[in-house]
């Protein structure tokens, strides 16, 4: 186990590379720079200082070079754009809140949507195995700045005196509540919809016949047999998921006015900051990388039979 | 030398119906409907309820989106400021917008634009997948293990900001540079589904009596493999589709979809978003239109994965 985690470690430095390649030569293909934006542009003379000085003028494989050992030395330079700011404090103050954003996110959709899809195979075909699954279907289907509108509108604009919950921020845990529930919701219902199928593919199982015939109590069978061996899908889809929470919450952050990384990213973009964007960029690739790092892992736990196939 | 001439125009008009009455009338082989796979998985997709519900509500918005702006009696970019923000009404169904302008022609529109982007955006998906893993299963060995483990790396890449990226490069955010932005990052999944399956099938007798026979790789591939992977792919459609039309309207809600004066859905919700506490309407119309397609999209997706692969149901 510990060597297919070693490997596994290992396998990851190549990607990050990869990613910062790809980032590399993309970042180059958008026309402009950084520091010819504003309406009076500075003069040549001082456009070949400015590029001097950051190594803009450097061939590419130079510069490709210094970002690989900014990354791999977590100082990731200065931003072009802000002359003021660094990469570094730009992470340090946005990207908290963007992680804990999709933490929360994530650990709602797993609280929630787990136990849902459990029911709803325990009580196949009931009422309330057609509502969990309908509410499932809609919940996956309506886009997140509906969702996120909807929750401002009702329950801080129209119902905001009962709740107490404000409209936007991300200071106290109450302004936490509603981006939560906004952004998990798709999740959620995934994972709901996800435990239902693969529940009742395992409640079938000769094994769980055996556990029921042998006479061990329903919830240890449930919980030990059926649970257990239904939770191997969920965990392969929560690794992209839990990515895709982090790196892709750019609208409700922007909706709940949250300090995160998406606004950031967006005006680093068009204003050609190039090592922001690198930096952002390598930043939510890792997110991803971990993610995927975390679930093989669990997978090993959960399933011993991959172990040694997946190196 | 008239009189002749009707005879074999008479036999002719006869021929094509002859095949099927002849195989109607009793006889050993009566019982035995003529059939193959997609006409079965045809039957079998029609008796599922919620897919046929679904399959007609996509057909529906499909046609509305195409024939409504050539009716409507709207121009959907008719500026009408005294018309401006009505709730619905018989000469507006779905009533007006900021401007004025007729919500449901418009709606129409953006539907064009929304669904043309994701089934192109699809289609562009499946293309790249089904090259890359036909490639990549086909070819097997070290080839096969080097393009999965550079598929493995892309995985790393995060969908959204490649998104965002590949449009600064492409400028103008037109209708193909979005396609272009969301499929650069999307198309791995479909790629290993691609490869898995033609893996699978290269076992096959037929497959091996096919190469021993001498036939040659492309043959092998387009005459066996792929039409096999067809059922899958036809379930890849509807599985990407829903993400594709989200991924373009997060795109657009936050301003880098496709300009005004034309609208997606997305940028009509943005738009509808500025307004929303006096105007709700305007987010929850084109917000509904793309729930109402994923909702279908994913129930004809169960439907098809039903009909077309019965023996794997839920993955």
């Amino acid at each position: 186990m510990t060597g297919f985690i070693l490997r596994r470690l290992l396998w990851t430095i190549p990607v990050i590379l990869l990613v910062i390649l790809f980032t590399f030569v993309l970042m180059r293909q958008i026309e402009g720079n950084p520091f010819r934006r504003s309406e009076r542009s500075v003069p040549e003379s001082i456009q070949q200082n400015l590029e001097r000085k950051y190594g803009l003028d450097r061939p590419w494989y130079v510069q490709y070079a210094k970002v690989v050992k900014g990354v791999f030395t977590f100082d990731l330079g200065p931003s072009l754009v802000l002359r003021n700011r660094d990469v570094n404090d730009i992470v340090r103050t946005h990207f908290p809140p963007s992680l804990e954003l999709g933490a929360l996110a994530m650990t709602f959709a797993l609280v929630f949507g787990i136990p849902l899809g459990m029911l709803s195979a325990l009580k196949a075909n009931t009422i309330f195995d057609y509502s969990a699954m309908f509410i499932s279907n809609v919940g996956f289907a309506v886009p997140s700045f509906l969702v996120s509108t909807l929750l401002i509108y009702f329950f801080a604009l129209q119902w905001g005196e009962w709740t107490g919950l404000p409209t936007s921020g991300w200071d106290s845990w109450e302004s936490k509540v509603l981006p939560t529930i906004a952004l998990g919701l798709g999740p959620m219902a995934y994972f709901a919809r996800l435990t239902r199928g693969t529940m009742l593919e395992t409640l079938q199982q000769d094994y769980i016949r055996t556990a029921r015939a042998k006479g061990l109590r329903w919830r240890r069978v449930v919980v030990v047999h059926t649970l257990r061996n239904s939770l191997i899908p969920v965990v392969t889809a929560a690794g992209p998921i839990l990515g895709f929470l982090i790196t892709g919450s750019f609208i409700v952050e922007q909706i709940f006015a949250i300090p995160g990384i998406g606004a950031y990213y967006v005006t680093a973009v068009t204003a050609r900051d190039y090592s922001v964007v690198m930096g952002l960029t390598v930043l939510l690739a890792l997110v991803v990388i971990i993610a995927n790092l975390v679930v093989d892992i669990l997978y090993g736990v959960l399933d011993p039979r991959t172990r040694d196939a997946r190196a | 030398m008239s009189t002749p001439a009707p005879k074999p125009a008479a036999s002719g008009a006869s021929l094509p119906l002859s095949p099927s009455t002849a195989f109607e009338p009793g006889g050993a082989g009566a019982a035995i409907r003529q059939s193959n796979l997609w006409k079965d998985a045809w039957y079998r997709y029609i008796r599922n309820r919620a897919a046929l519900v679904a399959g007609a509500v996509f057909v529906a918005v499909l046609l509305y989106c195409i024939i409504w702006p050539i009716v409507s009696p709207y121009d959907p970019n008719d500026v009408e400021f005294a018309d401006a923000r009505q709730g619905p009404s018989l000469a507006h169904p779905l009533g007006t917008d900021n401007f004025g302008r007729d919500l449901l022609t418009r709606t129409a529109l953006g539907g064009r634009i929304s669904i043309g982007i994701g089934f192109a955006a699809t289609f562009v998906i499946l293309a790249i997948g089904v090259a890359y893993g036909s490639i990549s299963g086909l070819a097997g060995g070290h080839l096969d293990n080097g393009m999965m483990r550079f598929l493995d790396a892309l995985y790393g890449l995060p969908y959204l900001p490649f998104a965002i990226i590949t449009l600064a490069i492409l400028g103008e955010a037109t209708f193909w540079a979005m396609v272009i932005a969301l499929s650069i990052a999307t198309w791995f999944t479909t790629a290993r589904i691609v490869r898995g399956q033609i893996i699978t099938l290269k076992q096959n007798d037929y497959v091996r009596a096919a190469g021993t026979l001498g036939a040659r790789w492309h043959r092998v591939l387009l005459r066996h493999l792929l039409p096999n992977t067809l059922g899958v792919l036809v379930i890849a459609v509807f599985l990407e589709l829903p993400g594709v039309i989200l991924g373009e309207a997060f795109l657009s809600f936050i301003g880098l979809g496709i300009g005004p004066p034309d609208a997606s859905w997305g940028s009509m919700a943005q738009e509808g978003y500025e307004t929303y506490r006096v105007f709700p309407l305007l987010i929850i119309i084109p917000s509904v239109a793309i729930a109402t397609l994923i909702l279908c999209a994913n129930f004809i997706a169960d439907g098809l994965r039903d009909a077309l692969d019965p023996r794997t149901r839920e993955t």
